[in-house]
């Protein structure tokens, strides 16, 4: 049976009084150790959906419950949805703050009002869990694209959360940094922590994800499995999105499972 | 770095003429202007943060609080002093104790000319007064009157200017050998209210931000020859700061959101190793602590 740790019941947001919703009535769920693909046009309400289900932006309408229980409007009520569902922002260098990756990565459990010791752990375990030993040191917008994305998720998993959203953490990353952040993702979803990812890689929306959502215009417009998603043409079309290349070549080759990885491609038997 | 050198060796200049002989003060300050203008004259691309050589420093295993308190303590000395030669014996050992640090030269020089400017400026200020006859040291012909040096500015320039350095090198050796997160702690716990520990942290934080985004949009506007005629260069200064200004807002709102999803609740807190206070640290604090309650007592008349 799985837990549900986090669900919007059909919030809405917008960013100004008359302009367009940014977000119109979106309802999901998300379990514990999940794995789970964001896909939608850019400005489809992605990034606004994150900051809901952290509680940086207020839904002006609807409802979150946080592992089945509403978050109300109380301060201990948004501390405890963000100290659960942790969010990892686009841009790293929005999150650092202190001159050093050690004292960032400390930031969030400081605020957390945990005994010194306990802060200590948790800083300690992230650094680790990164590969950061080498770099705690250093001054984090100093690094380069990689190190600061990885510092960027350290400062999250620092606080420990049951929930991790990572709003395109491949843009702009080189292929070998891809790799390795696609790699701690694994490991990450592999000790029980529930991921969702905002990404526009198709290709690794299917190798990765378990359950895929599509957004579009603010509204849900898709949640299934990658299998479901992939197959509906009309959808695909409506979100200006394409399938990914393992899939067609799968439906090409009459492969059924459809192939997640290119290892799963029988070989061509020569005679 | 060349300004202030040629400042350095002018306000020298009007500071000891008179009291050596011409050749020799000549000499003098050609040779400190061109000794600082050729120091500071390597500089390498890219903001060098005063966090990351404090990161660096060999003083950064000393007790922060101990370090603030003994700074703090000699800067109160060296506005107190009555004399020249305290504040600046202060300067010359703080600044040996900055390099032993681990600071290099070079860099030292670069970070001091910012407030040296400030201060030579303002010293050359404290040294001419306007006269109508040349009564003083030194006078130079000025507009029907003359611009004289006299030996009490002279005196009392030096006295200033020795106070503001000594109080400078300090405030260096600390902000060069403590990062920030150790400063932080030392102000909480000397109970320096959070908004104003907030906003140091803050505005040093961003400060750096600014610069790297008006370098980034510089380098922009330049590639598009932005700057290739004066008309040109005024026009894009001028937009190029507009947006500075909307960019910097919407870089903030970022940077808040960003600290609000981390549970920011109003008060900046970092993980901080105590270092440990040995027996003679303390016992210098201790030293250091009496002679200012001397100094204090006895109406700032010690000869310090």
């Amino acid at each position: 049976m799985k837990t549900e740790i986090l669900r919007t019941q059909s919030i809405a947001y917008s960013y100004d009084d008359e302009g367009r919703a940014a977000l119109r009535g979106l309802s999901a769920a998300f379990y514990a150790g999940e794995r789970v693909a964001v896909l939608g046009r850019n400005g489809a309400g992605k990034s606004t959906f994150f900051l809901c289900c952290n509680g940086v932006l207020r839904p002006a309408s609807g409802s979150l419950l946080l592992g089945g229980k509403p978050v109300g409007d109380k301060a201990a009520d948004r501390m405890a949805l963000r100290r659960a569902v942790g969010l990892v922002f686009q841009d790293p260098d929005s999150q650092f703050i202190a001159g050093s990756v050690e004292a960032d990565v400390s930031f969030g459990p400081m605020n957390l009002r945990l005994p010194e010791e306990e802060v200590r752990r948790r800083v300690e375990r992230a650094i680790r869990r990164l590969g950061l030993e080498d770099l705690r040191r250093r001054a984090p917008h100093t690094l380069s694209g990689g190190e600061k994305k990885r510092v960027s998720i350290a400062d999250v998993l620092a606080m420990e959360p049951s929930l991790l959203l990572l709003d395109e953490p491949f843009a702009s990353l080189d292929p070998e940094n891809a790799l390795r952040l696609e790699g701690i993702l694994d490991d990450l979803s592999q000790a029980g922590l529930g991921l969702v990812v905002a990404t526009h890689d198709v290709d690794f929306a299917w190798r990765w994800a378990q359950r895929i959502l599509v957004f579009r215009d603010g509204e849900l417009r898709a949640d299934a499995d990658p299998e479901t998603v992939f197959a509906d043409h009309g959808l695909l079309a409506e979100c200006g999105l394409e399938q990914p290349i393992l899939y067609r070549v799968g439906k090409r080759l009459g492969l059924s499972p459809l192939p997640r990885m290119v290892e799963e491609i029988p070989t061509c038997e020569t005679n | 770095m060349i300004v202030t050198s040629l400042l350095t060796a002018s306000v020298v200049w009007c500071l000891f003429y008179g009291r050596l002989p011409s050749p020799a003060l000549g000499a003098l300050c050609a040779a400190l202007g061109i000794v600082l203008a050729l120091l500071g004259r390597h500089a390498h691309g890219g903001v060098l943060t005063v966090d990351q050589i404090a990161l660096k420093s060999r003083f950064g295993a000393v007790n922060a609080g101990l370090k603030t308190f003994g700074c703090v303590a000699l800067i109160l000395l060296a506005s107190l002093s009555r004399s020249v030669l305290a504040p600046s014996v202060l300067f010359l050992l703080m600044s040996l104790l900055t390099a032993a640090g681990g600071v290099r030269w070079h860099d030292y020089l670069r970070m001091l000319s910012l407030p040296a400017s400030f201060l030579l400026l303002s010293g050359l200020a404290l040294l001419f007064e306007w006269s109508a006859a040349p009564s003083g040291v030194l006078n130079l012909r000025f507009f029907g009157g003359w611009l004289t040096v006299t030996a009490a500015a002279q005196a009392k320039a030096a006295l200033v200017l020795a106070k503001a350095l000594g109080a400078v090198s300090c405030l260096y050796f600390l902000s060069l050998s403590t990062p920030m997160s150790g400063i932080i702690r030392a102000l909480r716990r000397a109970h320096v209210p959070a908004v104003v520990v907030e906003l140091m942290v803050l505005i040093y934080r961003y400060l750096f931000l600014l610069l790297e985004m008006h370098g980034a949009m510089r380098d922009a506007a330049e590639s598009r020859l932005g700057y290739s005629s004066f008309s040109l260069s005024v026009r894009t200064t001028g937009n190029l700061y507009a947006n500075l200004f909307v960019r910097s807002f919407q870089r903030a709102n970022a940077c808040f959101d960003a600290m609000e999803s981390r549970c920011y609740s109003g008060e900046i807190r970092f993980l901080e190793t105590e270092k440990p206070v040995t027996l003679p640290q303390g016992l210098a604090a201790a030293a250091l602590f009496l002679l200012i309650l001397a100094a204090v007592l006895s109406g700032g008349v010690l000869p310090v």
